[in-house]
């Protein structure tokens, strides 16, 4: 350092250089000796020619752990999540607060109850007894989903009318999620005005139906009167 | 510049055939010549705004141990002086010098003549001016409240302006001569020079002239804070790096051809690393770790930096050479600082690091680690290579060159090592679940008030062996450019 | 990479790639942020600052009080910030969508002040620490924002009082959406 700080001293110190003359690179011989090195890609030195190979290597193994890190931390994208415990803590406490979605409901029932009691919940005369209106599925809501669920039988009288006609035990293939959407818009569409179905309340119904076969409409009306005709 | 003087460029000897004969060393005096009165500007005001920086960096030093230090004006108080000091020393000197570096750099490597001069100066006035009333309009009681744009959003313009006439321009006109050869050092020149403009334009305006809501001023701003450190200052001074390593030790770079993927995963990467200096702030969980994975990303360039550089350095006992050049052993100090301040920003991108160091000194440490240990080492390195090249005339005091050098070095390594230690027992102390106020060691300010003044002898030192230089010769510097 | 119009079009697309991917999209989910009632029907958080306190985050501002005070309270499995008595809960982006220019602060040389409002006592206690901080404390006194009254006691002048009230108007302890107070 002491001699160096001089700008000519190199030219008289020799060193022993790698490629370049005793007197060091010129400007133009540095930016030449670097271009022949870029495109040969081979350094003299041997080893080093893997390298390209490992880098696509690390950036593999980069691409990989960035995705996998940002599936596990980034809260869904979610714009309002700022606590990366807050969603774990919501799960420990339990499943989520159930919704009935009155879409969803619709959905289910066009695809698994329209067929006989029509879109219009109005039912075919003599075949098929109406929803809309119907003392059946309004009040106490364990009667509708135990009659989803379990299925029906007998001889039915709904709004004055018989009908008799069997229906299948629907509820038994679905979700509680499910059954509780179809019980909610059953109870809330057409102008009925009875209250929402949770799917808690489906899966304790489940429980006590157990296996057992279709009701008849006697049957359910000995646990379950009908609050009016 | 005469064209016999000791300034004059080493020679290769080995120029292949069919090089035009007229590019010998009259000419490269010439290319010099052509960008010394800016590039001379430059670094003196440079100079002058290190000079300003290291006298209030003592003072808000003392402050912190010492609050009634020079307390009797409002304009004094903490928050203001601080602020001042800061922009100062990034906008002040290390950009001021490297807008000067980078010009001399690109003139030298493109062996061009850079016709007119005056522009560069002229945009350097007024960036100078600007700072400076900037400077003022904070002492007299007018800033926002993010790092690095405390200065009033009115004086954007001005900077903004200044800097496509004194770096963007001259590295377009210089990278777009005609020529088939290319450095890396040009690349990161050209990448560099683009950036700043072009991402201070934009935080700007989101920030300042039309906020956007609430939270996402910071994350802007965290955006404009990683692009200012790694891609305007840490890229212009990779650049210097990848120059004088080779040209001083007369050795090619280790594993030259890598340099590319170097280049561009940086700029790809650096960008998004903003959220990762913002873990545990207000903004969606998703952003925060955007920036962790880019924060991770950066070992790719990181790697490859560490092959060229100290592959070059542990060749042909490199490291003890540069040792022993005034140039070099700045800029191997630099570089061994840039990779730790890169490897520290890696590791403390993790979550459960960063919880324990955010808001203590510890970042401070990093941000001084990458702003001054390596780039500002770097500055000096280049200057005590450049400035007689430019002024044809040596250094007037070797004992001045010594001392600049180990005060610099020991402030620097006592104050990172200090507020790295300090501020990670800070952070174990609070996550250890002390009150805050018993986490705070006096001895830490302290040790920040002895650096502050070692800092500001060797910064003395410097300027006064390069003012020295810069006033003897300036006259035969004139002569030479109208011969 | 000799092509410098290629590598200026590829700096532009490494720049545009986290303007695009984080500024935007962030903007395009936070940007139209508004308040919210912390129960429903009730009023909405964060509460508008009155008059005195704007003219405060002015002063606030202008002293770089955001050298040393952040306003931000982490999570709790990211710092002790809840356990040191900082906040009742974590910061969330719709606590700040009054404010004009956020002053998040990067660096704790004094403690946290999102919620200094809801811990401060009273104008006094506010006072009396910013003209004569405890022994031992690295802030400094702001005897500029206090002048004498005629029974020789200091009271803060114009700029204290809007600064005190500033303090005071700091405040996170509602419930939000996005992070609810417990109960």
């Amino acid at each position: 350092m002491n001699d160096s700080h001089r700008p000519n001293d190199r030219h008289r110190r020799p060193r022993a250089s790698y490629n370049a003359g005793p007197e060091g690179f010129s400007d133009g011989r540095l930016v030449e000796v670097h271009n022949q090195l870029a495109r040969d890609k081979e350094e003299p030195s041997e080893g080093f020619s893997l390298l390209p190979v490992f880098v696509v290597f690390l950036f593999c193994g980069f691409g990989f752990w960035a995705g996998l890190y940002l599936t596990r931390n980034s809260g869904d994208f979610n714009p309002g999540s700022f606590d990366l415990d807050a969603p774990r803590a919501v799960a420990d406490n339990g499943p989520k607060e159930f919704e009935p979605d009155p879409a969803k409901g619709e959905k289910l029932f066009v695809a698994n109850c329209a067929s006989c009691h029509q879109p219009t919940g109005l039912g075919v005369a003599g075949a098929f007894p109406p929803l809309a209106g119907s003392p059946w599925v309004a009040g106490n809501e364990e009667r509708l989903i135990k009659i989803i669920l379990a299925g029906l039988a007998g001889e039915i009288e709904v709004k004055g009318a018989k009908y008799n006609a069997a229906m299948p035990n629907i509820g038994a293939g679905l979700k509680d999620a499910q059954v509780a959407h179809i019980a909610t818009y059953v109870r809330q569409a057409w102008g009925n005005t009875a209250g929402p179905v949770t799917d808690a309340k489906v899966a304790e119904v489940r429980k006590k139906v157990g296996s057992r076969g279709a009701y008849s409409p006697a049957d359910v009306l000995i646990e379950y009167p009908l609050e009016t005709k | 510049m005469s064209q016999e003087t000791p300034n004059s460029r080493p020679q290769g000897q080995g120029r292949p055939q069919g090089r035009p004969a007229d590019a010998g060393s009259p000419r490269v005096s010439r290319v010099d010549a052509s960008v010394a009165s800016p590039v001379k500007f430059f670094f003196a005001s440079a100079l002058l705004w290190l000079l300003v920086s290291s006298v209030l960096a003592v003072i808000t030093a003392v402050k912190l141990h010492l609050p009634g230090f020079l307390n009797g004006c409002e304009h004094m108080t903490f928050g203001r002086l601080d602020a001042v000091q800061r922009n100062v020393f990034f906008y002040g000197w290390a950009s001021n010098a490297l807008i000067g570096l980078n010009l001399w750099l690109l003139s030298a490597l493109g062996r061009f003549e850079f016709r007119n001069g005056w522009i560069a100066t002229l945009g350097g006035l007024i960036w100078n001016l600007a700072l400076t009333a900037g400077v003022v309009t904070v002492l007299l009681g007018s800033q926002n409240a993010f790092e690095l744009l405390e200065l009033p959003r009115g004086l954007a313009p001005a900077f903004f302006v200044a800097f496509l006439l004194a770096a963007l321009w001259p590295a377009v006109a210089f990278a777009r001569r005609p020529t088939s050869q290319v450095f890396v050092s040009q690349w990161y020149i050209l990448g560099a020079s683009f950036v700043l403009p072009v991402v201070y334009l934009l935080t700007q305006l989101m920030v300042l002239w039309f906020p956007t809501n609430g939270v996402l001023q910071a994350l802007v701003h965290s955006w404009f804070l990683q692009n200012f450190l790694l891609l305007w200052l840490g890229a212009s001074a990779l650049a210097a790096v990848y120059y004088f390593l080779p040209k001083e030790l007369g050795t090619t770079l280790n594993g030259y051809y890598l340099t590319t993927v170097g280049f561009w995963t940086l700029f790809l990467f650096a960008g998004w690393t903003g959220p990762a200096t913002l873990l545990g702030s207000p903004l969606p969980l998703w952003i925060q770790s955007s920036g962790v994975v880019a924060a991770v990303m950066l070992l790719i360039p990181l790697t490859i930096t560490t092959i060229n550089f100290f592959g070059t350095l542990s060749r042909d006992s490199g490291w003890s050479r540069s040792w022993n050049n005034t140039t070099l052993r700045f800029v191997a100090f630099g570089l061994v600082a840039y990779t730790l301040a890169i490897a520290l920003q890696i590791v403390f991108s993790a979550r459960s690091l960063n919880a324990v160091v955010r808001f203590t000194a510890f970042t401070a440490g990093q941000q001084q680690l990458l702003a001054y240990a390596f780039v500002s080492m770097v500055i000096f390195g280049a200057a005590y290579f450049i400035l007689p090249r430019l002024t044809g005339a040596f250094w007037p005091s070797a004992k001045l060159v010594h001392l600049h050098f180990w005060s610099c070095a020991l402030a620097v390594v006592g104050s990172v090592a200090g507020s790295l230690f300090f501020g990670w027992t800070q952070g174990a102390a609070l996550a250890a679940g002390k009150p805050f106020a018993e986490t705070v060691a006096p001895q830490s300010a302290l040790l920040g008030t002895v650096c502050a003044v070692l800092f500001l002898i060797g910064h003395a030192a410097f300027a006064i062996n390069a003012f020295g230089m810069l006033t003897s010769c300036s006259s035969s510097t004139d002569e030479g450019r109208h011969a | 990479m000799k092509n410098l119009n290629l590598i200026l079009a590829g700096v532009f697309f490494t720049v545009a790639a986290p303007f695009g991917g984080l500024l935007l999209s962030g903007h395009a989910q936070l940007g139209a942020l508004g308040r919210a009632p912390a129960e429903e029907g009730g009023p909405l958080f964060p509460a508008k600052e009155p008059g005195l306190a704007i003219q405060g985050r002015q002063v606030y501002l202008e002293l770089g009080c955001v050298a040393c005070h952040t306003q931000q309270v982490r999570p709790a499995g990211q710092g002790k910030d809840i356990a040191q008595g900082w906040g009742v809960r974590p910061s969330v982006a719709r606590d700040y969508v009054l404010q004009s220019q956020v002053a998040l602060g990067n660096r704790r040389v004094g403690p946290d002040l999102a919620n200094y409002g809801a811990r401060a006592k009273s104008d006094a206690e506010i006072a009396a620490h910013l003209s004569a901080p405890a022994a031992g404390s690295s802030m400094p006194a702001y005897a500029f924002l206090f002048s004498p009254a005629k029974d020789g006691s200091l009271q803060p002048n114009e700029r204290g009082t809007a600064l005190i009230a500033y303090l005071k108007s700091l405040r996170q302890d509602y419930s939000s959406p996005e992070a609810k107070l417990k109960q």
